[in-house]
């Protein structure tokens, strides 16, 4: 048992080495420019090797029950420093930061974009209840404890938000690691991006804030103040959004789409 | 010893953990760019007041838990440390001074390789999840981001800043 978790400790070692000799890697396709932090690859080794055909002998040993169990279980504690961080990052820009408060508040409604362009999406390439569950956010705890609460997790609604948690477990932070700066590059601004960053996860939005930061250097400390103070707010009001403002604009289109369907 | 104490040892522990990866990485990181950030006695102080504030943010995670208010009773263990290190912050520039001198990025690279480890199991489970589902998620993750940006985009030009 001891023994396996060393294995652990040297291959968790093993990965970051790997991830961070590979570095940042950027290449451009057409005018955008798209960077990959060692983040992205740190997850993608972890993962791959991970794979079940591949357990065999040492990876068998690091991958056991009970070391992925540690991961898991422990992984939010693996965060916290992370999120101790932010505290030093917001601090010195809390001033800028409360000056502009009522636009991190009007940003926070952006986050009905995954019932606004996700919604009628789903309902296109023919997904119907399950669309519920997958789009009323970004499918993280808070949507999988009210979309359970309310249509319990063997419904098809259910089935579609615990689906998007897989989906964004597995691919969110690669997702948003790679997705974010592309915006930079249709003229959105990087404080903008860098609000916007704070979507619910909070290891999306460090993936996010993340690969601003790898683009922009000299913006750093404003980047990483704003993803995480919007970061914070989510964490406060993204529930109220999601019951007073997604779930109900949810049903509205849904039953809207659904009824222009059956015509 | 009491149940408690030992999950508090187990915490403080498993903490520990984490800022010795974010060593390890801020290491590499130097000897494949020397130009990042250098590991300094600063850097040291500053992961020593990282594994402080985290563990000072469980114990308040845990003592939240008995306010009759139930979004504080839900508000994340994330975001209670962010909390607690942003007050503290605000206090003292030095812990400001010191965290700083910590890498970001190198805080980073360790709780993805965890993360990736943590998910091994569920790949399975992608199986079970339609293609369909795969390509609402990208509208869903965008979508937001999109909306989101474009409303602080918009926000911050009538803010003139």
């Amino acid at each position: 048992m001891v023994k396996n978790f060393i294995y652990f400790l040297l291959f968790v070692l093993a990965v970051i080495a790997t991830a961070e000799l590979i570095g940042i890697q950027s290449f451009t396709i057409g005018s955008m420019t798209i960077s990959m932090l060692p983040l992205v690859f740190a997850i993608a080794i972890a993962m791959l090797l991970g794979l079940p055909y591949l357990r065999k002998g040492i990876l068998k040993k690091i991958y056991s029950k009970k070391n992925v169990e540690f991961a898991s279980k422990y992984l939010i504690f693996i965060m916290l420093p992370l999120m101790a961080r932010y505290g030093s990052d917001v601090a010195p820009q809390i001033k800028e930061i409360l000056q502009v408060g009522w636009v991190f508040i009007i940003q926070e409604i952006g986050n009905l974009g995954t019932v606004l362009i996700g919604l009628p999406i789903a309902i296109l390439i023919g997904l119907r209840r399950e669309a519920i569950g997958a789009t009323l956010g970004i499918g993280r705890e808070g949507e999988l404890a009210y979309i359970s609460e309310k249509y319990t997790l063997e419904s098809p609604e259910g089935r579609g938000v615990i689906s998007l948690y897989v989906i964004g477990t597995l691919f969110g932070t690669m997702f948003f690691s790679i997705f974010a700066p592309v915006l930079l590059d249709f003229g959105i601004r990087v404080e903008a991006l860098a609000m916007a960053s704070g979507v619910g996860s909070g290891s999306m939005m460090s993936a996010a804030s993340a690969t601003l930061v790898a683009r922009v250097p000299e913006m750093e400390s404003t980047i990483l103040a704003y993803a995480s103070a919007s970061q914070l707010l989510t964490s406060f009001i993204g529930t109220f959004t999601m019951v007073f403002l997604a779930a109900p604009l949810q049903q509205f289109m849904y039953k809207f789409f659904v009824r222009g369907d059956k015509k | 010893m009491s149940p408690t104490m030992r999950r508090y040892i187990r915490y403080a522990l498993v903490l520990l953990l984490s800022v010795s990866f974010i060593l390890f990485a801020q290491e590499i990181k130097l000897l494949k760019n020397p130009d990042s950030t250098p590991i300094t006695s600063m850097t040291f102080i500053g992961l020593g007041i990282l594994w402080l504030f985290s563990f000072l943010g469980v114990i308040i995670a845990d003592l939240m838990k008995m306010v009759p208010i139930k979004v504080i009773r839900d508000f994340p263990i994330l975001g209670w440390v962010s909390i607690t290190s942003l007050t503290l912050c605000l206090i003292s520039d030095f812990f400001v001074e010191a965290i700083q001198s910590v890498d970001f990025l190198a805080i980073t690279t360790p709780i993805l390789t965890v993360a990736g480890i943590s998910v091994a199991n569920r790949l399975v489970d992608l199986r079970k999840t339609s293609w369909k589902i795969a390509i609402v998620a990208v509208f869903v993750f965008a979508g937001t981001y999109i909306c989101s940006a474009l409303l602080a985009q918009m926000g911050l030009l009538f803010a003139g800043h």
